[in-house]
């Protein structure tokens, strides 16, 4: 099958720029000791790695239609978050490409308190598996023997 | 006292920690419960195209960011940036370890910055993630334990 042929529907008629729109929760105390203590850091600065924030809001737009297993992450960390603070993120689709054949989505996601504080900035770079079609994870078992 | 400061061809002081099965399940249910997926219940796992559960990606970036708070305090906490890319899968029971090697030290806007080379890997010495991460140079505050008690 050449590579043109095999491209998602889907993953093509998603924008660069699509505006994956806002969430928000608190990030109480008890969700950063609970964190902590599974990382065994119990000093740990950021404990939205957990939070998925571009996964969360990429999946509460496009989970009937797609997936985006996690092949990698980039972020910038300001300033860390505050127990019982709430916190507000927003997304975007950054980027998408073609690599080796398989399709990527750059789904992007900004972290603010309810001070105005920055928290972070993260870019999920995602697998892009539209539901139905491949399970999510076929690539990397090829890849990786699972 | 001032931390070392860091030049090229350092290495980080490593983190190192074991992978279980009860904290792959709890890491996908703390801070925000994405339910069961393929980092913690084998049948989502098979059903999307893996024999075994692995361990995410986050949950290794939790690791390096140990590493990076443990190394450089606040210079990491505040403007510390960091891109992985997973490469190889994480099982229950492996034992990973967090490594950092200094690989340019510049000024930027005015102040150090120090740039690394960053990565995971298993007990057999495999790379599980690899990526970059930067930081100012290493500094002792360490004021979000201070703000936070």
């Amino acid at each position: 099958m050449s590579e043109e042929a095999a491209i998602s529907k889907v993953w093509e008629s998603i924008p660069v720029g699509d505006d994956l729109g806002s969430l928000d929760y608190v990030l109480t105390a008890q969700m950063v000791a609970d964190y902590r203590r599974v990382v065994d850091n119990p000093h740990a600065a950021y404990p939205t790695v957990a939070a998925r924030h571009p996964a969360n809001l990429f999946y509460r737009k496009y989970a009937a239609v797609m997936r985006v297993p996690n092949m990698g992450h980039d972020s910038e960390y300001f300033n860390p978050p505050v127990a019982d603070k709430r916190i507000t993120i927003t997304g975007r689709i950054a980027d998408k490409y073609i690599r080796r054949g398989n399709t990527y989505l750059i789904v992007e996601a900004t972290a603010v308190d309810e001070d105005g504080r920055l928290i972070e900035r993260s870019r999920l770079v995602g697998l892009a598996r539209e539901v139905g079609k491949e399970a999510a994870h076929a690539n990397i078992a090829r890849k990786w023997g699972t | 006292m001032m931390a070392a400061q860091l030049n090229v061809g350092d290495r980080l002081q490593p983190v190192t920690h074991e992978v279980t099965d009860d904290k792959m399940v709890e890491f996908e249910k703390v801070v925000w419960d994405r339910g069961r997926n393929s980092h913690s219940d084998i049948n989502v796992a098979k059903a999307d195209g893996i024999q075994r559960t692995i361990a995410s990606g986050q949950n290794q970036m939790a690791f390096l960011h140990e590493m990076m708070e443990r190394n450089f305090g606040d210079a990491w906490v505040y403007g510390g940036k960091i891109s992985a890319r997973y490469i190889h899968p994480v099982y229950a029971g492996d034992h990973l370890t967090a490594n950092g090697l200094v690989t340019e030290v510049s000024v930027v806007d005015g102040k150090p910055r120090v740039t690394l080379q960053i990565w995971c890997e298993n007990q057999d010495g495999r790379k599980t993630s690899a990526g970059t991460a930067s930081a100012g140079q290493p500094s002792d505050a360490r004021s979000w334990i201070t703000a936070a008690s």
